[in-house]
């Protein structure tokens, strides 16, 4: 994540990761969740928040998950169905459950028909906010696959051309394991930039970079300003058609396939009340190469990325999941810094759910 | 493809598509290409010219095919092998073919399996280069499967930050069929602008856009400029930067896209990536097919395509721009052009073809 969109020491207030996930559990419980997913659901959020993947985390979205439980339009107690299932694949209706919640369990299938046939796919819809997809392709990497995950919900995203949104952030997440380092763990949006980033920014009055939003007459802005008040269209991935946005516009739409269409749902750009769209990937590694050996070539894969002589101006060479990884190690020994804002935010939630409140350092 | 990178109607050549695919078919029977093997590639390669991608047709790789055949780094009469399989899967050694000729089978098992459990998985080590990737994701796509195809070949790319390139351009194109609008085809590398695309720009004469290539000591190029006299690709060298080009505009996403491919590519078929053992110009390669009947209605599944690429298609454009296009309709427009008025080459690779058809004792290609 840039600098910039850190939370600016003088607001933070930092907050233990067990006090955190205890918290959020409460909370989902209070809105009718069971145990067992509640606790699950914590865990995706505080992994992303140990991770420093702020915009994912407690901070952006679990008043939203919060409202949307609370006014109906999520489903605590969802039965899910499965629509159609062959060895390898497998379609699912979430029962408008909240995606957080339902990855966990979707991943596995997808998991488990990966050690019967070699691969596994699922796809899901009718479910909700999906949250820090990464997630859900790490417990795959964790089980000796590689996982995949994609998910596609509202419409942000101005075509290559465009001047009206037509999908969503769209993001791609992709894990693999290794032998002795952090797992490659990348999950990002095709947009230049996420959603929420631009919340964020909002929050730290951070700056926009040229190439993240269009005009409202979706002309791309390539100066460098503050984010806008009003609402606002994203660009591909690329910016510019000369930078290659027909690359993140194509990215996008790939997600729309993999996710919507092949959930038999239809795209939000096309009927406008159609829910969140998932598609979980896990590919059986032993089932293509010896295990060892993959991981062996991973270490000595990330070994040459990490040696690689940095550019003038830069210190070291990354690969997505290091920062991550070093994130979350120093997190755990000293907690996850919270803006002000957010902690207000708890006292006021969990004051009105009658749950404890939430234990600051 | 941007404007400048057509060839200039003065330099153009038109041939139609026979016989550019039977002319094809002679150099790599000259080459030693069993009859099929040979036909099969000719018509991967005709089919990416008819398509309008320049950069992967025959104008830039054929050569490279020629010289490596007749050099021995490639096989012209390989047999490949099954090394490991599951109902889903399969893992292949190229035993040193050429992947253009080898793509259309090995996306063929994939297809096959997905018949099969839903979903057929093959990755193939020990290839050459495989051409324009999206031609395989269509094959999947005309028996009513979502395509997917990457490959991995060299490296050109630099790491977000980096100075020496780690990574091959790294292509991942998808396919998805239609009922009555043209299939979705996309096929994009993950650098900001082809490795071809470089070479083709030397070629006609256009200009660089900012963010597409980097100083030799790694800083990104961020002004409009024409491709650079030196070296290209390398240590020490120009090389190309991750799609987004810096950091704040997201070439981490384009780093993380490329490393993903890497994996798919070569670590999942057992190969070591180049930027470790460099091999080139062995690649590795990854064909999904997605049986679109074991997900849902398929009757279903193409209504709702059509539906939404009408939806993009009917986008109201920004200022400046004529229409909104989605990735597989200028490709199908330009098929129809081509096929009606033939393929535009530029006399540079007619008088290529000439001295190598010439020199391989083949008959010379016809031209319009």
């Amino acid at each position: 994540m840039l600098e910039r969109f850190s939370v600016p020491a003088e607001d933070q207030v930092l907050v233990d990761h067990e006090a955190l996930r205890r918290t959020i559990a409460a909370l989902f419980v209070a809105c009718g969740v069971g145990e067992d997913e509640a606790r699950a659901g914590a865990d995706v959020l505080v992994t992303a928040d140990l991770r420093g993947v702020e915009t994912h985390g407690c901070s952006n979205m679990l008043r939203q998950y919060i409202g949307w439980f609370r006014d109906g339009v999520r489903n605590p107690q969802p039965n899910w169905t499965i629509l159609h299932e062959t060895r390898g694949t497998a379609t699912i209706d979430g029962d408008r459950g909240l995606g957080i919640l339902q990855g966990g369990p979707a991943m596995q299938l997808a998991i488990d028909k990966a050690r019967d046939v070699g691969v596994g796919i699922v796809t899901m819809r009718n479910s909700g906010h999906l949250g820090p997809i990464g997630h859900f392709t790490y417990q795959a990497a964790e089980q000796d696959m590689l996982g995949m995950c994609m998910t596609a919900s509202s419409l942000l995203i101005v075509p290559t051309f465009g001047a009206l949104p037509r999908y969503g952030t769209n993001p791609i997440a992709f894990s693999a394991p290794a032998r002795s380092h952090p797992f490659v763990l990348f999950d990002a949006a095709m947009s230049s930039v996420a959603s929420n980033k631009i919340g964020l920014a909002r929050r730290v009055g951070a700056n926009m970079e040229p190439g993240w939003i269009a005009e409202p007459d979706g002309t791309p802005i390539m100066d460098e300003r503050p984010a806008p008040s009003g609402e606002f269209n994203l660009l591909p991935l690329g910016s510019t058609r000369e930078q290659g946005s027909h690359k993140g516009y194509g990215l996008g739409l790939l997600v729309e396939v993999m996710t919507t269409l092949l959930a038999g749902a239809v795209p939000r750009m096309v009927e406008r009340d159609t829910k969140p769209r998932h598609c979980f990937i896990a590919y059986n590694i032993e089932a293509f190469t010896d295990l060892d050996e993959f991981k062996d070539t991973m270490d000595r894969t990330l070994q040459t990325l990490m040696d690689t002589p940095p550019a003038p101006g830069h210190e070291r060479v990354l690969y997505p999941g290091l920062p991550e990884h070093e994130t979350e190690q120093h997190r755990r020994a000293n907690g996850i810094p919270l803006h002000r804002e957010v902690i207000d935010w708890f006292s006021a939630i969990t004051a009105e759910l009658s749950v404890a409140p939430l234990e600051t350092m | 493809m941007l404007e400048r990178f057509h060839v200039p109607k003065e330099q153009e050549v038109r041939v139609s598509d026979a016989a550019l695919r039977t002319t094809i078919t002679d150099l790599f029977v000259a080459c030693g290409v069993p009859e099929d093997d040979a036909a099969t590639g000719a018509d991967v390669l005709t089919m990416t010219d008819l398509r309008g991608v320049e950069t992967h047709g025959v104008s830039n790789m054929l050569r490279a095919y020629v010289d490596w055949f007749r050099d021995g780094r490639l096989n012209p009469r390989p047999n490949w092998t099954v090394v490991r399989e599951t109902p889903g899967t399969a893992t292949i050694d190229g035993d040193r073919g050429l992947g253009v000729i080898q793509g259309t089978a090995a996306m063929q098992i994939a297809i096959d399996k997905a018949r099969e459990v839903g979903v057929g998985i093959v990755t193939m080590r020990n290839s050459g280069h495989l051409g324009a990737v999206g031609h395989f994701a269509m094959q999947a796509a005309k028996q009513d499967m979502v395509g997917i195809c990457l490959t991995a070949m060299s490296t050109l790319v630099l790491p977000t930050f980096g100075a020496v390139p780690r990574l091959g351009t790294n292509p991942i194109s998808i396919a998805a069929p239609a009922k009555s609008e043209p299939y979705l085809l996309y096929d994009a590398a993950t650098s900001t602008i082809a490795g071809n695309k470089i070479m083709l720009a030397r070629r006609v004469g256009a200009n660089m856009e900012p963010g597409w290539i980097a100083d030799p000591d790694g800083t990104p190029i961020m002004e409009e400029q024409p491709v650079p006299e030196g070296i290209m690709y390398g240590l020490g060298a120009y090389n190309l930067l991750p799609l987004g080009g810096t950091r704040e505009q997201g070439s981490h996403k384009g780093y993380g896209l490329g490393l993903m491919v890497e994996v798919l590519s070569t670590l999942l078929s057992g190969a070591i990536p180049n930027m470790v053992e460099d091999k080139a110009p062995i690649a590795s390669h990854h064909f999904a097919a997605y049986n679109i009947a074991a997900f849902d209605d398929l009757d279903h599944f193409k209504d709702t395509m059509d539906r939404t690429l009408q939806t993009l298609t009917e986008t109201p454009p920004a200022p400046g721009h004529e229409r909104v296009i989605y990735p597989g309709l200028p490709e199908a427009e330009s098929e129809a052009e081509r096929r009606a008025n033939g393929i535009p080459l530029h006399r540079e690779v007619i008088d290529w073809f000439n001295r190598t058809c010439d020199e391989l004792g083949v008959a010379r290609m016809e031209t319009m």
